[in-house]
């Protein structure tokens, strides 16, 4: 795991497919937003945010937020979820413990998410490759994260 | 993902060469078929021939763990004897009939009904080594603090078995790779599946050290033996009574177990009428604990009339397997074989009736005795209005004297010093109780028992013992059958489990003990199932912290967590609940692991395993990492397989169901695919996936780029992109 927090956003569909990924660093203590992973931990940070999967489909019943907060952990690292109406997951992989911020960062995702659903060309599952949604998730990672 | 397989095991058809074709034989064969004939035997009659009724019972590998021990300690003649029959000694001899006592043993529980067992076990020992296992101490042991617990800490029950545990287990699974290389492939699925874990779990078990915290080792009974041949045979057997009450054995064994005395007649030199008349004067001095028992001491070769092959022991305790391993070795290339491989099937049934009549009528009656006695005598006392009443009073003022006077031995038992009770105090004693109680399966005794004693341990703040008794509390309430309800998951076996493992690793660095516990816990969730299943994931999670290196037990506790989240299967048709998806996981890191070691077949089954879960997942990372594993592996998608096997025509195997996990990916990897032999030398070990990832390039600019530069299939969104 890096040095300095980093975190590893993925939105993922009802078919258990991302929709979107980012991987950003964290900008509090001086940070530079720049994500610390190791080459071998990409593919974990996919894995653990695929498995974490098994965990939500049984929270997801037992509460009444769409925040899940912190839903599953392996080894250092958490992992915290929003769940959308419509069953897409946004999905954070993080190293570090902090409830409020990420539930802040979700609800700009959400409502970001929700206006790229207006969009007519958009349908549910469907990859965002959206420029602009890309710009707007980071600036809302050096918001709140 | 699993082959539809009906070759025939590897192990039994191992077993029937060796059978068929002795030791001298396959050594000349050597020279010219390579060593994996010579492997081939050589594993035959050890542990890769997993009895099959065991390998499919978890519980019994768990029963035969916890037996009652008994020491063996016989007169020199009587090895003699053994000896001229080719085989090591009398305790080699007896031993592997230990470990499944002939027909049926019934056994009382406190309830006094009566138990019957098919399959029940005793395990001998040496008497010289109960009494070599000594803790050191070091002489600063001091009292109270934890560095003079630490410094009276037994040898063996550091980790120091560990290693050996996992090297035997890869000296094993080499020679099933090896014999998956020289085309015996199709068996991949006998050797991979759960054989491998619970050899592990079997030689983990096997050999518990003597220990002060609890009394699974400590024997419950001495096998005293003399032979017609001796002298003066009544002197000979005190004196084997005295010398084995005087051994060095560690202060904390009680030395009142059972004395059984055997006479061996010597079949083929001595009369039989001199034998049964000292066997009478025997009876006379020595009570009713007495055995006549008739070998033959000539030795037996194969083409002798009634000759069985030497039985051989299933429980050996890894280093002892591996040094016979290695012995054999040698003994391939120099010629001098002396030990025999066979006996008298009279010899083998007489040693039988002897064990059986040992333990049914002497053995299990004196455990009885003693355990109903402790019970009333005891755990009764101490349970009653009155025995609180004492304890809270003594345990008061043990209080106020431990402030004025600095000897707190006044207030406990406990004896800091050496970490231990002594044998006859009341807390040892109950200890014993339990375990006793728990060796002949009475569970539900030995957790109330287990569960008083705790709390007097932790009185006397000795941390060991209440690990051991957290321990064991947790094993027998998992034995007893009952529901876990999520209280008893939260309050009981999540706490006890939290708090033995942190005593063994943080206050005793006792590796071993910790890992025992808890893998031990976890096939006893893991057989309960459901959300208990998921919670032996999580303490098996915990198991692999306690062993960073990778390693071929961490490999295969891995595996076993997928195997523990794969028992948990999801509700309704979307499998709501399931953990499908972390077994996958674990099953995948498991491969990397075996990838590591160089198990490659190990590998290909655990991506066999995991491979329906991602093979169409649209995540760029774990679809690179899996083409590097199976690349690495040598895996062969089962769509290759069965074009193989159209090709050549001898394709029964992989049949069609199995057909449709793979397809997706395989159309656009057609390229990259590797050959099923060739592989094996493109050897990859370094996890960095393949030189076409950027080493810098971010999550999402990748994710642009990707259908241009990365092989993903882009079937379902990718038309209404573009």
């Amino acid at each position: 795991m890096a040095s300095s927090t980093s975190y590893y956003f993925v939105i993922i569909g009802t078919k258990d497919n991302p929709l979107y990924e980012a991987e950003f660093g964290t900008f509090k203590q001086g940070g530079d937003g720049i994500p610390k992973f190791r080459e071998e931990q990409r593919h974990m940070n996919q894995f653990i945010a695929h498995s974490s999967l098994d965990c939500i489909e049984d929270l997801q019943w037992a509460s009444k937020e769409m925040y899940l907060k912190t839903v599953d952990k392996f080894n250092n690292t958490w992992v915290s979820c929003f769940l959308t109406g419509g069953n897409i997951k946004f999905l954070l992989v993080h190293d570090t413990r902090s409830d409020e911020p990420i539930r802040q960062f979700f609800a700009d995702v959400y409502d970001l998410y929700c206006k790229t659903l207006m969009n007519p060309f958009y349908e549910v599952n469907m990859a965002i490759r959206s420029q602009s949604f890309d710009q707007k998730i980071k600036a809302a990672a050096k918001k709140y994260l | 993902m699993a082959l539809p397989l009906d070759a025939p095991p590897r192990a039994r058809s191992a077993m029937s060469t060796s059978k068929a074709s002795p030791m001298y034989n396959l050594r000349s064969s050597i020279a010219s078929t390579g060593s994996t004939t010579s492997l081939t035997s050589l594993f035959a009659g050890t542990g890769a021939s997993l009895p099959r009724d065991i390998v499919d019972d978890i519980k019994s590998v768990i029963h035969h763990a916890f037996v009652p021990h008994i020491a063996v300690h016989v007169a020199e003649d009587v090895n003699e004897i053994v000896r001229e029959k080719g085989l090591p000694d009398f305790y080699q001899l007896i031993r592997p009939y230990g470990e499944k006592v002939q027909g049926r043993i019934t056994a009382r529980d406190s309830q006094g009904s009566s138990v019957p067992f098919e399959d029940f076990a005793v395990r001998f020992v040496r008497m010289t080594d109960v009494a070599t296992q000594k803790p050191n101490r070091n002489g600063n042991a001091k009292n109270g603090d934890w560095g003079g617990a630490n410094a009276s800490m037994p040898e063996a029950m550091n980790s120091e078995e560990l290693p050996l545990v996992d090297e035997l287990l890869d000296l094993h699974l080499s020679h099933a790779e090896e014999l998956i290389d020289t085309n015996l492939t199709t068996e991949t699925e006998h050797h991979t599946g759960q054989a491998y874990y619970l050899l592990y779990l079997r030689k983990l078990l096997s050999g518990f050290p003597v220990t002060s915290h609890e009394t699974f080792a400590h024997p419950v009974a001495c096998l005293i033996a003399i032979s017609s041949r001796n002298p003066s045979p009544i002197d000979t057997l005190r004196q084997l009574y005295k010398s084995g009450a005087e051994m060095d054995v560690p202060n904390y064994v009680n030395k009142e177990y059972l004395r059984y005395y055997v006479l061996v007649h010597d079949e083929d030199k001595d009369d039989i009428l001199k034998s049964t008349a000292l066997f009478e004067q025997m009876k006379r001095h020595f009570g009713l604990h007495c055995h006549l028992i008739r070998l033959r001491s000539s030795m037996c070769i194969v083409s002798d009339e009634d000759s069985v092959a030497v039985a051989k022991s299933q429980w050996l305790p890894a280093s002892e397997e591996l040094a016979e391993l290695h012995s054999h070795q040698a003994e391939e290339e120099i010629d001098g074989d002396i030990t025999s491989r066979f006996m008298h099937g009279s010899d083998e049934s007489a040693i039988k009736t002897m064990i059986r009549e040992m333990v049914a009528q002497s053995v299990i009656p004196f455990m009885e005795r003693n355990i109903a006695s402790w019970n009333d005598q005891i755990l009764s006392r101490r349970k009653g209005i009155g025995g609180r009443v004492l304890s809270f009073s003594r345990r008061f003022l043990g209080a106020s004297a431990t402030r004025s006077a600095t000897n707190s031995a006044t207030a406990s038992n406990f004896d800091a010093a050496t970490n231990s009770y002594e044998p006859m105090t009341p807390e040892a004693q109950m200890r014993k109780l339990a375990d006793w109680a728990f060796m002949l399966r009475d569970w539900k005794l030995a957790y109330d028992v287990y569960n008083t004693i705790r709390t007097d341990f932790n009185n006397d703040k000795a941390w060991l013992h209440v690990a051991g008794a957290q321990e064991m509390t947790i094993i027998s309430l998992l034995l007893t059958g009952q529901p876990i309800t999520p209280k008893i998951r939260a309050d009981t076996i999540d706490v006890y489990l939290d708090a033995a493992c942190y005593s063994y690793v943080t206050r005793f660095r006792a590796f071993y003990a910790a890992l025992r516990c808890l893998l031990v816990t976890v096939e006893l969730l893991r057989l309960a199932g459901g959300s208990s299943a998921e919670l032996a994931a999580k303490w098996g999670i915990k198991a692999l912290d306690l062993n960073i290196k990778p390693t071929v037990g961490r490999a295969l506790i891995s595996q076993r967590i997928g195997d523990c989240y794969a028992v948990r299967q999801g509700a309704g048709s979307g499998g709501w609940g399931g953990r499908r998806r972390k077994a996958a996981l674990w099953h995948i890191l498991a491969a990397e692991t075996w990838i590591r070691l160089g198990k490659f077949a190990q590998a290909r089954h655990c991506i066999d395993v995991a491979m329906p879960k991602y093979s169409s997942t649209e995540f760029v990372y774990i679809r690179r990492f899996l083409d590097q594993l199976k690349l690495d592996s040598g895996h062969v998608s089962l769509l290759d397989l069965k074009i193989d096997t159209n090709v050549s025509g001898n394709g029964e195997k992989a049949g069609g169901v199995d057909g449709e996990e793979g397809e997706e990916e395989e159309d656009d990897h057609e390229a990259d695919k590797p050959k099923f032999d060739g592989k094996r030398k493109s050897i990859l070990i370094p996890q960095t996936p393949n030189g076409d990832a950027p080493g810098t390039m971010t999550m999402d600019a990748g994710y642009d780029d990707a259908p241009s530069t990365s092989p993903k299939p882009r079937k379902k969104e990718g038309p209404s992109n573009y």
